[in-house]
């Protein structure tokens, strides 16, 4: 009955939604009326007293005594997993699918931690290693249960962040739908809801750098908002200087190169050169790339200056040839255009050496501006028939081949200009992360 | 070496665990959980941190930050679950076979007057709602697209219950 005033305790569990749905129905019933005294005693209650302190004792010492022992055994599965991996690898790869799927001794969350890490990796070198590995992880996490993964939150985040892993190996490769569909898998996950945030964080992070290679940069700005906010909230300060060093290379393709230099500059405050070495030397590399872009070139000479140290830290050759190109653009933004051309030419035959081809392209167009600056048609003509020559027997992307083919053919009627050097210098940038793209001649 | 081989806490999970307690004891208390709901909230969280622990730099940040978000949805599973359950009554009590003409016409004027109260848009939606119209039905009509209908469906709901259980609907004398 409308009239029957429902008990402060009654009240209490409506509020909390814990009452039997007959009981709902009864106290909503009531409550239509509006009745004050009802509605007083409600909106006494709505602020729930603060429980004392004391009270999360019992509750937090079952827990951590839980976790203690979960910790152990984490540690055991990790070593575990290592070595369950080791044995993956021993098989064919039609077969590390089957184990993964079917047998129970591979079904660890840890085995899956591994094969996440190690795609990661392989990205770097090998991405179509990456791809399988990444395929092994969305598998095993598949087949975990969620006790497995320490609850509902953790299944969920690992399913989301193999699919997201899988789909950023597959975005290195260029197969951009493949990609496309394994990110709406994430989606997926991530409209359910229940996923750790620093998970979520890290999904929406790869799914930028997808949006960023298919030129959809609104699109990657706002997820990498979302991931600095969500690094912000968990103090993470140098993961959100990861996101924000994404962020700025957003800003850079899109054009907004002073957009991109602030980023720069609140990453390498956020980032410890001590703990993230390559993270942080590579947001150098791009901040001197973008001073010297923008014409400010003395700057970027003086901090190429203070970073030199860093290339020679890290001592790889990739590295330092990387610092050899970056002093060559450099050199170039200063007029100095004989230190570039030598150190465009050291950079072209290296990376033609280590079967770069790709980087030896842009090398060799770079080089090509600095020959066309100086009014050396006939050695940009050389140049561009050479390197004609050297990608027509190489796999390069077809319409990277159609780019040069164009750059030389202009070249050869002597009318290649800086101007014309550097679009197809930006197209095959692009191009190189969004197979998708055609080349189209500048009119 | 991957990543994974590169724990970054340092200091050893139980010694962690004792130095955070006293603030993990304070954020529950001020989010006003209940003691006896903060244990999946404080083991999800910890066992998070066990698998991740080569990602996280500051743990106790880490930790923090995880708590205040799971307890900010803690409270809103509950208002979630709430607003539904309100709703839920509200449907079956308008579809309930009720003999009295008295009471179905109380209940026609009292969910009125509930109503009333809410802004013009919710006053429309929950209107068709409890006229029976599918939430397809009342976004043709309302002209919202398919996937805003039950978001805005949703903050309406939010703001009826909200209305019935702190401010309450001004009841019309009867004539």
């Amino acid at each position: 009955m409308p009239s029957d005033h429902p008990t402060r305790e009654v009240l209490e569990r409506f509020r909390l939604g814990r009452l039997p749905a007959a009981a709902m129905r009864s106290v909503s019933r009531h409550l239509l009326t509006g009745c004050a005294e009802c509605r007083r005693i409600a909106k006494a209650g709505r602020q729930p007293a603060e429980p004392a302190e004391t009270s999360y004792d019992a509750a937090i010492d079952r827990v951590f005594a839980r976790v203690a022992d979960r910790e152990t055994a984490v540690a055991r599965e990790r070593d575990l997993a290592r070595e369950l991996y080791q044995e993956l690898l021993q098989h064919p790869e039609a077969r590390r699918r089957l184990l993964v799927s079917n047998s129970a001794r591979f079904r660890s969350r840890m085995l899956c931690e591994v094969l996440l890490a190690e795609s990661h990796q392989a990205g770097f070198e090998e991405p179509a290693r990456a791809v399988e590995l990444a395929r092994l992880a969305v598998a095993a996490a598949g087949v975990l249960t969620e006790e497995a993964c320490g609850g509902a939150e953790g299944q969920r985040s690992l399913a989301a962040r193999a699919w997201a892993q899988l789909g950023n190996a597959l975005r290195v490769t260029g197969d951009h739908p493949e990609a496309e569909r394994a990110f709406a898998a994430v989606d997926a996950l991530v409209a359910q809801g229940g996923l750790a945030l620093l998970d979520t964080a890290r999904v929406l992070d790869l799914k930028a750098s997808l949006c960023r290679d298919q030129r959809r940069f609104a699109e990657a700005s706002r997820l990498l908002d979302r991931v600095v906010a969500i690094y912000q909230q968990l103090g993470q300060w140098h993961l959100l200087g990861r996101a924000l060093k994404q962020k700025s290379m957003v800003c850079g393709e899109a054009g907004d190169l002073e957009g991109e230099m602030a980023l720069l500059r609140r990453a390498l405050d956020l980032l410890d050169p001590d703990e993230e070495p390559r993270t942080f030397l590579a947001a150098r590399h791009n901040l001197i790339a973008a001073l010297n872009q923008s014409g400010r070139s003395r700057e970027a000479f003086a901090l190429l200056f203070h970073t030199r140290p860093l290339y020679l830290q890290q001592g790889d050759r990739m590295n330092l040839l990387r610092l050899r190109w970056l002093e060559g653009m450099v050199a170039g933004g200063l007029g100095r255009l004989e230190q570039a051309e030598i150190a465009y030419r050291e950079v072209r035959d290296a990376f033609l050496e280590l079967g770069l081809d790709y980087d030896a392209a842009l090398a060799s167009l770079d080089l090509a501006g600095v020959l066309a600056r100086q009014g050396r048609s006939a050695d940009v003509r050389r140049l561009a028939a050479e390197t004609l020559a050297v990608f027509a027997v190489r796999d390069i992307h077809r319409e990277a081949f159609a780019a040069l083919a164009f750059f030389s053919q202009a070249a050869q009627r002597e009318v290649a200009q800086v101007s014309l050097v550097q679009e197809v210098v930006d197209f095959l940038k692009r191009v190189r992360n969004n197979p998708d793209l055609r080349f189209r001649p500048p009119a | 070496m991957s990543a994974l081989d590169h724990p970054q806490v340092d200091t050893s999970l139980e010694e962690f665990l004792k130095q955070v307690r006293p603030r993990l004891k304070a954020l529950f208390a001020r989010y006003s959980i209940p003691p006896q709901d903060t244990e999946d909230i404080l083991q999800q969280a910890l066992l998070a941190l066990v698998y991740q622990r080569q990602l996280v730099r500051d743990p106790e940040t880490w930790l923090l930050g995880t708590l205040r978000n799971k307890c900010l949805l803690y409270w809103r599973e509950h208002r979630r679950k709430l607003y539904e359950a309100v709703d839920a009554a509200v449907l079956e009590l308008m579809a309930e076979p009720m003999a009295p003409a008295q009471e179905a016409s109380d209940l026609q004027r009292d969910l009125a007057n509930a109503l009333g109260q809410l802004p013009e848009r919710c006053r429309s939606l929950l209107s068709l709602r409890y006229q029976g119209y599918e939430s397809t039905e009342m976004a043709a009509r309302l002209g919202y697209s398919q996937a805003s209908i039950n978001k805005v469906t949703h903050r309406c709901l939010a703001a009826l219950t909200r209305r019935l259980l702190t401010v309450g609907p001004m009841r019309r004398k009867s004539a």
